[in-house]
């Protein structure tokens, strides 16, 4: 279709005689040509030249009165909805912060929790690795003690701790030893008790481990790396200072026995 | 009528009641002639007028100056409502009552068009006569039954016993007419 037919469709869209198909044509062609808009919009404002040739006809006083009332009322009742508006936007807005608010409130409790959860689970997690471990050390032990080649050397109290006794498991085969004090003085918070082995290929005792006892005078130590049961002659247990000592500083033995 | 006059509808569209007013006062025997015309019936005329002045005000932020008149674009709203109004009252079946009473209806109404706006309306509608005066007779029926009337094509070939590729034609030479006036007009 030419811009000529267009214009003549606009010509006609002007007093409303265009049929709705030639409508639709010509608006969808007026939005992407400028110069049938202008023409289109020049038919329309000549469209209007029929209407002002009429000879004007003052309306009564009263439609005026009520056009300017109905105007007034509108503004009136827009502002009255401004004002709704404004009203239930506050509203609107002072709930959404609310439950924002809660909401948010919730999430933090919730992540509290769940860092709380998160840190018991880590705690039980390391005592049970640390059960574990004892378990492990425990069953070691007891297989030790139940094995067959397992010796047996039982310390007795001297004169400062008469009372006191010690066992000593031995396995040979691993050159280790479990030892078991029982109802040794306490000692002092500077000291520390010390067992030594008293061998029978050198002239110096060596020190086979420190321990501390607890309140009821007990105490287990395990011996790793012992000489060969040939070579030790005896065990005694001294009180040294804190940590422990190359050689005794006495001879004060709290309990001794023969390998 | 005073079309050279500053627009109002700018006014208007910032809530300007007075300029609202002057609008009114300005526009309104012109779109109530229209719509007498249109509808032969004074009180239907003022409930449309009044629609229309209202749907200005409400609508006044919608007219580009540089698509038309003020004057025009209040006219198309104002035809559009009668029209409307016509075709519903049409549907009713009261037009057949009305249509006798059309001619009484403007010679008692033009009457009361008063003071200086009458002198400027009647300067203006002069010219516009003198324009459409220039038009055929059977050009000018056709674009007053498709304006006034709301007449589609069909039912003014039909209404004039023509055919209708005639009365298309006639309607588009009558539109390039006025249009062309209008232009000497400017």
């Amino acid at each position: 279709m030419t811009h000529e037919e267009f214009e003549s469709i606009a010509a006609l869209d002007a007093i409303g005689a265009a049929s709705a198909e030639e409508t639709r044509t010509l608006n969808e062609h007026l939005a992407s040509c400028n110069s049938c808009r202008r023409a289109r919009d020049e038919y329309a404002e000549a469209a209007t030249l029929l209407a002002r040739e009429l000879p004007p006809v003052a309306p009564p006083p009263e439609v005026r009165e009520h056009v300017v009332e109905t105007i007034a009322d509108e503004d009136a009742e827009e502002e009255r909805a401004r004002f709704s508006n404004r009203w239930w936007l506050a509203i609107a807005a002072t709930l959404f912060l609310a439950l924002w608010g809660w909401r948010e409130f919730g999430i933090r409790v919730a992540r509290e929790n769940v860092r709380s959860q998160q840190a018991q689970i880590e705690r039980l997690k390391s005592e049970n690795a640390l059960l574990h471990e004892q378990k492990e050390k425990l069953s070691v032990e007891m297989s030790s003690l139940a094995a067959p080649e397992t010796r047996e050397i039982a310390l007795a109290g001297q004169q400062i701790s008469p009372t006191a006794s010690a066992r000593v498991f031995l396995e040979p085969g691993r050159r280790r030893a479990i030892v078991f004090f029982q109802s040794l003085p306490s000692n002092p918070k500077d000291k520390s008790y010390q067992l030594w082995i008293i061998r029978a290929d050198q002239p110096r005792p060596q020190s086979a481990g420190v321990f501390d006892v607890s309140d009821a005078g007990n105490a287990q130590i395990v011996i790793e790396n012992l000489p060969l049961a040939t070579e030790m002659k005896a065990l005694a247990v001294t009180l040294e200072p804190k940590g422990g000592v190359e050689q005794p500083t006495n001879t004060n033995f709290y309990l001794m026995g023969n390998s | 009528m005073d079309t050279t006059s500053e627009a109002l509808l700018p006014s208007v569209a910032r809530g300007d009641t007075t300029a609202f007013e002057s609008l009114y006062d300005r526009y309104s025997s012109t779109l109530y002639a229209l719509l007498l015309r249109i509808l032969a019936n004074p009180e239907d005329a003022q409930e449309v007028l009044q629609e229309t002045f209202v749907k200005a005000w409400t609508n006044a932020r919608m007219f580009d100056a540089a698509r038309g008149s003020e004057i025009a674009w209040l006219i198309s709203i104002a035809r559009s409502r009668g029209i409307d109004r016509l075709r519903s009252r049409k549907i009713r079946g009261d037009r057949e009552n009305d249509a006798g009473r059309e001619i009484s209806i403007h010679s008692s109404f033009v009457e009361k068009t008063t003071g200086a706006d009458k002198a400027v309306q009647s300067q203006e509608s002069s010219a516009v006569r003198s324009a459409l005066s220039e038009l055929p007779e059977a050009q000018r029926v056709a674009l007053e039954l498709a304006y006034f009337e709301g007449l589609s094509q069909s039912e003014i070939a039909g209404k004039l016993g023509e055919p209708l590729g005639t009365i298309k034609t006639r309607m588009q030479l009558g539109m390039k007419k006025l249009r062309e006036r209008l232009q000497a007009f400017k």
